[in-house]
Parts: structure tokens; C-alpha cells; sequence
């Protein structure tokens, strides 16, 4: 019985990373088909490179903007500004958010502004941004953290009115406090709804970064692009597009669905809303 | 040795949908003996669900008084322990940290609520299930952890709120045999709502009926324990009373 029940762990487990080998491969498989359609088109009909790059500049771009190390100053910049701009983003929204579960009141009053700034959330303010904390580092966190707020803080305000109102009950007929009220159940109640938020957000910041470091910076993947199409450098354009687009597949599936499987998915908590 | 006494007890709100104040409670007076098993049944709408929020201090009361040995109660407390008919459990907390909850609110160290919520986990017939989490065990399941989480935190009054209405009846009568069974070995006091007139006699040793906000009557239970089913459907003293009750409710 031990035997067969480890063999059947075993048998299982290598199912489970087999499987997810071959949904890894359903998923590149189109991307790779692009990429193959690329390689063919572009020498078939000798499409100028000022138009569109062949593959091989593109991967000849890139192997120079590694070993100049330029690729890892402009992936850094860009990082560290949606990663400074996300966390304040974070700090202020949940507990807002919370205050506006909790208080109709504080939600009366916040609710127009929520609804009128969310229009506006993000890039909308890269003008003023740049001339409250000049051109650079400021003015794109704040623009990431404006697009992250209004995200969060609305879905975190959800996710507390979804807590059905017997838990809260039920927490302070056992002995909790205002605090442990906060603690043990408005936040990991709310939870659900505030990594969608999270997740919703970061998706808004990271085109408001490239966005914003078009205009407002010397440094990053926006300005790497934007600098680019000065020199008609379509190959390092190009590149520029690839690696936003594999730096969010990544952040999306390394960091935020793992977050939610986590949690989320555990708790039985996406099933039930 | 009174626990629990609720002195011309009344609840009057102002209802939105009918544009009027509703008197849900009109004068209601019950003393609790510590120890004692009572079950309030009544029709729909005769505010039995009304009295136990407002012991329960989730809802405040318009008039009277509800005393807990002899202190006045606003809110909720841990000392009023409940159980409610939508179990209400902790979907983020394992089984093990939801028992444990009161005890943690407490501020008993992990180790010591661990073993609290063991003790209680096997009482109820759950000790396998303690590092599931509520969504992965049944609705009669459910019930009996949110039962033991009350119990855990050792309550000196059990509040249940038609804790059972929500499960099929097969499980509803091993939960009752169950509650009977904790009930003799712990002996808490327990106010028990439910509009079950049978399960309202199975388990209680006094029987009060409500009807528009009045207590209409109360029946001593007087069968002996310990209780199962398969021997009470049988007797003819069960049937008798509780055919009395439900001619009382029918008529309220």
C-alpha cells in the first residue's frame, strides 16, 4: 500500500508538470508562429527596414543592448518606477478603500470624486505630473501611482461590501476588537477583490509607464522606443515592444496568478463570487 | 441560579419598504437558569430571530432590559456565544484557526488555542478535518465546526439561530443527537431559535412558544436523556408534547 500510494504520488506529480509543460507550449506555440510568419515575410517582400525590422536585426539589437548592458539600465528604470509606484499605490488605496467599506458615509462623500478621477486616472496627468515634480523619476511614480489608486482603493471598497455581514458578526460575538475586526476579516475578506485590483491596476500602470517615459524621462523601456524611432531604428522599436510584452507575461504569471492561486483559489472564494 | 433574564423586552423599527415603524417585539420576559436548554419556536415573523440579535447585542433594543447575571448587555461578547444558520465561518481560516478564534482574541498563545480547538474538534467527530478549510467540507460538517467555535470560547450563554434549516434532514437529526450528546457533557446554557416544532422538543428542557412579539406559553420538556431519535419517534409522551406545541404554534 505505501508503494503503490508513493508510485501514485509520483505518477501524479509527473501528470501535474507534464501537463503544465504542455500548456506552457500551447502558449508559445502562437507566439512562435508570429515570430515564423515575421522571419518568412519580411525578406519575401524586402520590406524596408525603416518600415518594419527583419528578425535578425531585432536579435542583433538586442544582443547588442545586452552586452552594452543599455537593456538592463532601461528594464531597471522601469521597474523600480512601477514597483515604487505600485507599493504607495497600494499603502494608500487599501486602506481607503477599507474606510469607505466600513463608513457609508466617508463612501457618500468619496464616491463622485472616485467615479469623476478614475476617468482620469494614469496618463491624463503626465502634464501636470511633469510640472509638480519636473521631468523624470517623480512625475512617472506619481503617474504609475495614479493609475494603481483609483484601481485598488475602488476594488478594495468592493471587496469589503461583499463580506457578508454575519462574519463580521460572528468575529466580534467571538471576542474581537476594531482591530482584529480589520485584521481577521475585513482584509483577507476583501482580499479577493483587492489582488484583482492589484492585478487590473498594474495593467493601467504599465502602459502608463511607457506612456510617461516617452515624454518625461531620459531613461527606460518608453524612452528606449521613443528615442529609437528619432534614428528610424525600427529593430531596437521593435525589441522595445517585445520586452514590455514578455516583462508583463511575466510579472502576470510569476508574481500576481500565483498570488491569487494562493489564496484566493484555496478558499473557495473565486467560486463563490 | 438565573443566567440570562430578559425584562419587557421590546424592539419598535422604522421599516423603509412600508414607510412605518414595525414593533417586531412587543413585551417579552424570560428568565434562563444556568445550565438549561431552551428552544423559542413561533411562526414566521413572531420576532424570535428579532430577541436572539438583540441578546446577541447585533441589533439594540427599544425597551426593557436583557441582564446578564445581572449586568445590563449592549453589543456583542464573547460571553454570549452564537451559532448561526449560515454557519458564518472564517472561509480564510483552516477549521483548526477558526475554532481557535475566540481563544485567539483572547490572547491564548498558539499552542495552548491549538489544543483548546483540538479538544473541541474531537467532541464533535472532526479531529480528520482540522487543517481543511470550510469550503471543502459539507453543510452538516460546517454546522458542527461553527458549533464547537462557539463552544471553544466557552460562553457563558449559547445563542443558535435555526442553526440546522440550512442542512438535509438526515444530517439535521445526527446533528440534534449530536448537540443533545455535547449538551449533557458540557451542560451549556443555550437558547435555541427554530420554527422545527419536533427538533424544538428533542432537544430543549423548556419549550417557549412565541406569537406577534408575546410569549405564548412554555412547556416543560420533561423526557429523559440521553435523547436519539430512534427511540422518540416511538414514545408516545414526545408525541403528546409536541403535538401540544404545534397545536400552540399553529394557533398563534
Amino acid at each position: 500500500m505505501q508503494v503503490t500510494g508513493s508510485l501514485k504520488g509520483r505518477s501524479s506529480r509527473l501528470i501535474r508538470s507534464v501537463n503544465s509543460l504542455a500548456g506552457a507550449a500551447m502558449f508559445v506555440a502562437p507566439l512562435l508562429a508570429l515570430v515564423a510568419i515575421w522571419a518568412i515575410v519580411v525578406p519575401l517582400f524586402n520590406v524596408n527596414p525603416r518600415v518594419f525590422p527583419s528578425v535578425g536585426a531585432v536579435g542583433a539589437a538586442a544582443m547588442e543592448s545586452i552586452r552594452d548592458g543599455t537593456l538592463f539600465s532601461h528594464v531597471g528604470a522601469s521597474l523600480l518606477r512601477v514597483g515604487l509606484g505600485t507599493l504607495i499605490g497600494i499603502a494608500t488605496a487599501v486602506p481607503l478603500g477599507i474606510a469607505m467599506g466600513v463608513s457609508p458615509t466617508v463612501a457618500a462623500l468619496l464616491t463622485p470624486l472616485f467615479r469623476f478621477f478614475s476617468v482620469l486616472a494614469g496618463i491624463a496627468w503626465i502634464p501636470i505630473a511633469t510640472l509638480w515634480f519636473g521631468y523624470g523619476f517623480g512625475a512617472i511614480v506619481f503617474v504609475i501611482f495614479n493609475a494603481v489608486f483609483f484601481v485598488v482603493a475602488y476594488n478594495t471598497l468592493l471587496g469589503v461590501r461583499t463580506i457578508p455581514h454575519t462574519l463580521r458578526n460572528a468575529a466580534a460575538s467571538l471576542g474581537a476588537g476594531r482591530w482584529a475586526l480589520l485584521t481577521e476579516v475585513l482584509l483577507p475578506g476583501a482580499l479577493p477583490n483587492i489582488v484583482t485590483g492589484i492585478r487590473t491596476g498594474l495593467g493601467f500602470a504599465w502602459r502608463g509607464l511607457i506612456a510617461a517615459e516617452m515624454i518625461a524621462t531620459n531613461v527606460g523601456l518608453g524612452y528606449m522606443l521613443f528615442v529609437a524611432r528619432d534614428f528610424y531604428r525600427t529593430e531596437v522599436i521593435v525589441f522595445g515592444m517585445i520586452v514590455i510584452g514578455v516583462l508583463w507575461l511575466l510579472i502576470d504569471r510569476l508574481l500576481l496568478v500565483p498570488l491569487e492561486r494562493a489564496t484566493i483559489e484555496r478558499w473557495g472564494l473565486v467560486r463563490r463570487a | 441560579m438565573k443566567t440570562l433574564s430578559l425584562r419587557n423586552l421590546g424592539k419598535t423599527y422604522f421599516d423603509p419598504y412600508a414607510g412605518a415603524h414595525v414593533t417586531a417585539v412587543h413585551d417579552v420576559s424570560l428568565d434562563v437558569e444556568l445550565g438549561e436548554f431552551i428552544s423559542v419556536v413561533g411562526p414566521s415573523g413572531c420576532g424570535k430571530t428579532t430577541i436572539l440579535n438583540m441578546i446577541a447585542g447585533f441589533i439594540p433594543y427599544s425597551k426593557g432590559d436583557i441582564l446578564l447575571d445581572g449586568k445590563p448587555v449592549h453589543g456583542p461578547g464573547p460571553e454570549r456565544g452564537v451559532v448561526f444558520q449560515s454557519f458564518a465561518l472564517f472561509p480564510w481560516k483552516t477549521v483548526l484557526d477558526n475554532v481557535g478564534f475566540g481563544p485567539k482574541m483572547r490572547g491564548v498563545p498558539k499552542a495552548e488555542r491549538d489544543r483548546i480547538a483540538r479538544e473541541y474538534l474531537a467532541l464533535a467527530g472532526l479531529s480528520h478535518a482540522a487543517h481543511r478549510y470550510p469550503n471543502e467540507l459539507s453543510g452538516g460538517m460546517q454546522q458542527r465546526v461553527g458549533v464547537v467555535r462557539a463552544l471553544a470560547n466557552n460562553p457563558d450563554v449559547l445563542l443558535m439561530d435555526e442553526p440546522f434549516a440550512s442542512v438535509d434532514a438526515q444530517t439535521r437529526m445526527t446533528l440534534q443527537e449530536e448537540l443533545t450528546r455535547i449538551w449533557q457533557e458540557r451542560k451549556p446554557t443555550v437558547i435555541f431559535i427554530t420554527h422545527d416544532v419536533p427538533e424544538a422538543v428533542f432537544l430543549a428542557n423548556r419549550v417557549v412558544v412565541l406569537s406577534k412579539g408575546r410569549v405564548l406559553d412554555e412547556i416543560a420538556v420533561d423526557l429523559p436523556r440521553p435523547r436519539v431519535w430512534d427511540d422518540l419517534v416511538k414514545d408516545d409522551h414526545f408525541k403528546q408534547l409536541s403535538a401540544r406545541v404545534l397545536q400552540m404554534v399553529r394557533a398563534a
